[in-house]
C-alpha cells in the first residue's frame, strides 16, 4: 500500500499544480485576514456572512483564538480550492488516459483510490500549514494596526494554533473527498469543481434559506462547523460525526464506481 | 502453453456489439500481430485481456490465469494501450518512477528500460516537450518495466521515424527470442509481415483468421511470371503451358501462370519440354496487405449490413 501512495506522491508532484494550490491558499489566507481585520475596526461594516465566508464578531477576534478566527471563517473558500485540486489531480488521470496504465499496473483498483487519497491528504496537510503560516504572519501585523484589544492573543497560543490547524485540515479533507468522488464519477475536473462550488455558493445557501432545518446537516454548514470547532448551529462532536459520515460515503462511492467501471478513457 | 486463450469472448456496449464471440488461441513465444480495420474490436479485445473492461460473456485466460480473476497475471504483462499516456508536466524519469513504485519494482528498472528505448539523456525533460515518437518510446519503456512475459503493444511504431521503426522491429524480435510473447496491434501491415510469426485478424468484432503468417500467405493466390529467351516465343509458350494444364495469360513479352508459386518447377519443365528457354522465372506472392484486404474487404453494402446485424456499429 505504501508503494501505491509513494507512486501517487511522485505523480502529483507537479510544480504547476502544487504551486497553484499552495499559492491560491496563501493568497486567499492573506486576503481574508486583511479583509476581516480591515472591517473589524468598524462594527457596523462587518457583514454577518458573504458567499462562502462567515465573518467573525469583534469579540471573537479579540478572544485568545481570535488570531486564527479568519481561517475558520473562510474555510469554505479554502475548501473550494482543495476540492478543485483533489478533483483536478483525480480527473486528469482519466483525461490523459493515464488511468489505463495505472489499472493495468495495479489491478486492485481500490488501492489506486486509497493511494490517491493518501497522497492528497499529505498535500492537504501542506496547504493547511501554508494557510496557518500566512495567518500567523499577517494577522498580528494587521491586528496591531486596528483598534482591537489583542491582549488575550498570547494565551495558550500553541493550543490555539494546533486546534485551528487540525480543524481546518479536517474540514479540507471533507471538501477534498467531495472533489474526489465528483471527479471519479464525472471524470471531469471542470464539472466536479462547478458542482462543488455551485453547491456551496448557491444551492446550499438557497436550501438553508428555504428550509431552516437543513442547516444542521448540509455539507457546507457541517464542514464550516468542523473548521470553527463547532458553532451555534452544530456542536463540534456532531459536526465531526457528520463530516466523517460524508467522507465515508464519498470514499465508498468513489471506490465502488472506480472498481466497477470499464476503463474506456 | 497459450499466452492468450479466449472462448466466445463477447463485449457489447449497449446495442453495439464490439467483440462477437471470439475464440482464439495465441501460442506463447514469438511476435503476434493483431490486425483489423478501424473499429474492428481490436482495442476492446486488448482492454478485455488487460482487465480494463469486462467481457459481456465468454471467458479468456492470459498466461494461464483467467482475466476475470484477481488480475495477478498483470504483474507479468506489460502494455501500451492506444496512445501513450503520461503526466505531461513530469519528466520521463518521474513518470516511469511512479509506475515502478506502483508495481513495487526496484527503481533500477527505470534506468534499464530508458536505456532499451534510447531515452537515456532525455529522461529529465518534461514529457510535454517530447515528440510523438519519443512519447511512443516512453510508452514502450513503461510496458517493459515489469520485465513482462507478455507484451501487448498497440501501434508501437506510430510516430517513429524510419530508423526508430527499425529499432523497434529489432527490439520486438529480440524480446521474442528471449521467450516472451509480443502481441502487436498495427495498421502497418508491412511491419506486421516483417516482424510477426502469428496473425490474428478481426473484422466487425469477428475473428477471421488466427494462425501462422506463413500459412495465411501460402493460402493466397500467388502466380509465376516467366519470360522466354526470344519475345517471338511468347505465343508458343502460352500454348505449351496451356496444353500442360496451366492457367496462363500473355503479359507483354512474358507469360503469367496463375496458381500457387509451388508450380514454378513444373512451369520450367514444361517450357523446356516445348523447346523454349526461359530467361526469367519468378514466383510472385500476394503481400499481407493484399491478403488482409481480401479477408476484410467486403463491399460497403455488406459492411453496412454487418453493422446493422450487430446493432449499428462497432468500437
Amino acid at each position: 500500500m505504501l508503494d501505491v501512495v509513494r507512486s501517487e506522491l511522485t505523480r502529483s508532484r507537479r510544480r504547476g499544480v502544487l504551486g497553484a494550490w499552495l499559492g491560491l491558499t496563501a493568497l486567499f489566507a492573506g486576503m481574508i485576514v486583511a479583509v476581516i481585520f480591515q472591517l473589524a475596526g468598524d462594527a457596523g461594516a462587518m457583514p454577518a456572512a458573504g458567499p462562502g465566508v462567515t465573518f467573525p464578531t469583534r469579540e471573537a477576534l479579540e478572544s485568545a483564538s481570535g488570531i486564527m478566527a479568519p481561517l475558520a471563517s473562510a474555510s469554505s473558500m479554502f475548501g473550494i480550492v482543495t476540492l478543485a485540486f483533489w478533483a483536478v489531480l483525480t480527473a486528469t488521470d482519466h483525461s490523459t488516459g493515464l488511468v489505463r496504465l495505472l489499472v493495468a499496473a495495479q489491478p486492485r483498483r481500490w488501492k489506486l483510490v486509497a493511494g490517491k487519497v493518501g497522497a492528497l491528504v499529505v498535500w492537504t496537510a501542506v496547504a493547511t500549514s501554508v494557510a496557518v503560516l500566512v495567518d500567523l504572519l499577517v494577522a498580528p501585523m494587521l491586528g496591531a494596526s486596528s483598534d482591537l484589544d489583542l491582549s488575550a492573543w498570547g494565551t495558550g497560543v500553541g493550543t490555539v494554533v494546533a486546534s485551528a490547524w487540525l480543524n481546518l485540515f479536517l474540514a479540507l479533507l471533507v471538501w477534498g473527498s467531495i472533489g474526489l468522488v465528483l471527479a471519479v464519477a464525472t471524470r471531469s475536473a471542470a464539472v466536479a469543481v462547478s458542482v462543488g462550488a455551485g453547491w456551496v455558493l448557491v444551492v446550499e445557501q438557497v436550501l438553508t434559506a428555504a428550509f431552516d432545518g437543513l442547516r444542521n446537516w448540509l455539507p457546507g454548514a457541517t464542514i464550516g462547523a468542523v473548521a470553527a470547532g463547532g458553532n451555534d448551529v452544530i456542536s463540534y462532536g456532531s459536526a465531526l460525526t457528520l463530516a466523517a459520515g460524508y467522507v465515508v460515503v464519498c470514499l465508498t462511492v468513489a471506490v465502488v464506481v472506480f472498481t466497477r467501471r470499464d476503463i474506456t478513457d | 502453453m497459450s499466452a492468450v486463450s479466449s472462448t466466445g469472448l463477447t463485449r457489447r456496449f449497449g446495442d453495439v456489439l464490439a467483440v462477437d464471440a471470439v475464440s482464439v488461441d495465441i501460442p506463447a513465444g514469438g511476435v503476434v500481430g493483431l490486425v483489423g480495420p478501424n473499429g474492428s474490436g481490436k482495442s476492446t479485445m486488448i482492454r478485455m485481456l488487460l482487465g480494463l473492461i469486462r467481457p459481456t460473456s465468454g471467458s479468456a485466460t492470459v498466461l494461464g490465469e483467467p482475466v476475470d480473476g484477481d488480475g495477478a497475471y498483470l504483474r507479468r504483462v506489460g502494455a501500451l494501450v492506444e496512445s501513450p499516456a503520461f503526466v505531461p508536466g513530469l519528466s520521463a524519469r518521474a513518470n516511469l518512477t511512479s509506475l515502478a513504485q506502483l508495481r513495487g519494482l526496484p527503481l533500477g528498472r527505470v534506468d534499464a528500460v530508458l536505456d532499451v528505448v534510447g531515452l537515456t539523456g532525455r529522461d529529465r525533460e518534461p514529457v510535454k516537450r517530447f515528440s510523438l515518437g519519443m512519447k511512443q518510446r516512453l510508452g514502450i519503456a513503461a510496458a517493459l518495466l515489469p520485465d513482462p512475459e507478455l507484451l501487448v503493444l498497440d501501434e508501437p511504431t506510430n510516430g517513429l521515424d524510419p530508423s526508430g521503426i527499425v529499432e523497434i522491429r529489432t527490439l520486438l524480435g529480440a524480446l521474442a527470442r528471449e521467450g516472451r510473447t509480443v502481441v502487436v496491434s498495427s495498421h502497418l501491415l508491412a511491419e506486421i509481415e516483417a516482424v510477426c510469426d502469428h496473425l490474428v485478424v478481426i473484422r466487425f468484432g469477428e475473428l477471421l483468421y488466427s494462425g501462422p503468417v506463413a500459412a495465411l500467405l501460402e493460402r493466397t493466390h500467388g502466380h509465376v511470371e516467366v519470360k522466354p529467351e526470344h519475345a517471338a516465343d511468347v505465343d508458343a509458350l502460352v500454348e505449351a503451358l496451356a496444353l500442360a494444364g496451366h492457367e496462363v495469360e500473355a503479359v507483354g513479352d512474358g507469360v503469367r501462370v496463375l496458381g500457387a508459386g509451388s508450380r514454378a518447377a513444373a512451369v520450367n519443365r514444361d517450357a523446356a519440354a516445348a523447346g523454349i528457354t526461359l530467361v526469367e522465372l519468378r514466383t510472385v506472392r500476394e503481400s499481407l496487405e493484399q491478403v488482409f484486404l481480401d479477408l476484410t474487404g467486403r463491399d460497403e453494402d455488406e459492411a453496412a449490413a454487418a453493422r446493422a446485424r450487430r446493432g449499428g456499429g462497432v468500437r
